[in-house]
């Protein structure tokens, strides 16, 4: 008796509802995992940045004899362009939140091909190093290896960021998301600024210091 | 000096200006938006412009192993 009588008193909820419900309980779930799977990349990130930084602390000198030659023009208009990206990516998501769907598509266009740019900038760098100095991941010391590693490492998240940008872009075109429901979204301009802040780590321990 | 390092530090200057004032407007328009995922743009946002900064000052050839 008590249960039916609970149950007449539960307010009938159309399915609509009931989907909005689940999105705003699962909404902060969905965003802590993601930024844990960031804080699993930090780690692995970390722990290469701080075996590089470890081997040029207790090297006899640094560069060690054979490094090649990295070329730091190329290298600080490649970084520009990966970081105007994240502020390309930036204004895309302020846009889609304006629910300005042409400029949001815009600007998510704009920072595909700005990723696509960086990672041709890091291709034509790694050709140059390979032709003029010989350097490759194997043949060229320690800096060969954590260069080659640390960067090679970066630029396939950027390769998987553009596929999964360019994924975004096609289910927002199709209608996945909604002007008020854009978790996907939000996670997408997280990952790609992870992906840029990376590379102001690597762009400083590689080039600068 | 080479016209191909010419065009690629003007690139660096100008691109990094561009990105260090857009994080920055960006950084001070979002300052007081709360939420978790709102704290970490913050983080980013500050860190891109500090890659701006960076990507410029090595354009103009202050930093860096030319």
């Amino acid at each position: 008796m008590a249960v039916a009588s609970s149950l007449l008193s539960t307010p009938v909820t159309h399915g609509h509802d009931d989907a909005d419900q689940l999105y705003i309980e699962t909404r902060e779930l969905r965003v802590q995992g993601f930024l844990l799977f960031m804080v699993s990349d930090l780690v692995l990130f970390s722990s290469f940045i701080f075996a590089y930084l470890y081997l040029r602390n207790t090297g006899q000198g640094w560069p060690p004899p054979g490094a090649p030659h990295v070329d730091i023009w190329l290298a600080a208009m490649n970084s520009v362009v990966l970081f105007g990206s994240g502020a390309t990516m930036h204004f895309a998501l302020e846009n889609w939140k304006h629910r300005n769907f042409m400029k949001f598509a815009s600007w998510m266009v704009a920072t595909i091909v700005l990723g696509l740019l960086f990672l041709g900038g890091q291709g034509v760098e790694y050709v140059s190093l390979y032709t003029k100095d010989h350097a490759s991941w194997g043949g060229s010391g320690i800096f060969g290896a954590s260069f080659f590693t640390l960067t090679g490492m970066h630029g396939f998240h950027v390769f998987v960021g553009v596929i999964y940008l360019t994924v975004l872009l096609l289910q927002a075109t199709a209608g996945t998301y909604t002007f008020s429901k854009y978790t996907g979204l939000t996670l997408g301009t997280l990952y790609w600024h992870f992906v840029d802040v990376i590379w102001v780590v690597l762009f400083s321990i590689f080039y600068l210091l | 000096m080479d016209h191909t390092i010419v065009v690629e530090r003007t690139i660096a200057i100008v691109f990094g200006i561009v990105v260090l004032v857009t994080a920055l407007v960006a950084l001070k328009n979002d300052w007081k938006t709360p939420g978790l995922e709102n704290h970490i743009f913050k983080l980013m946002l500050a860190l891109l412009a500090l890659g701006g900064l960076l990507g410029t000052l090595a354009g103009i050839g202050i930093i860096g192993k030319a």
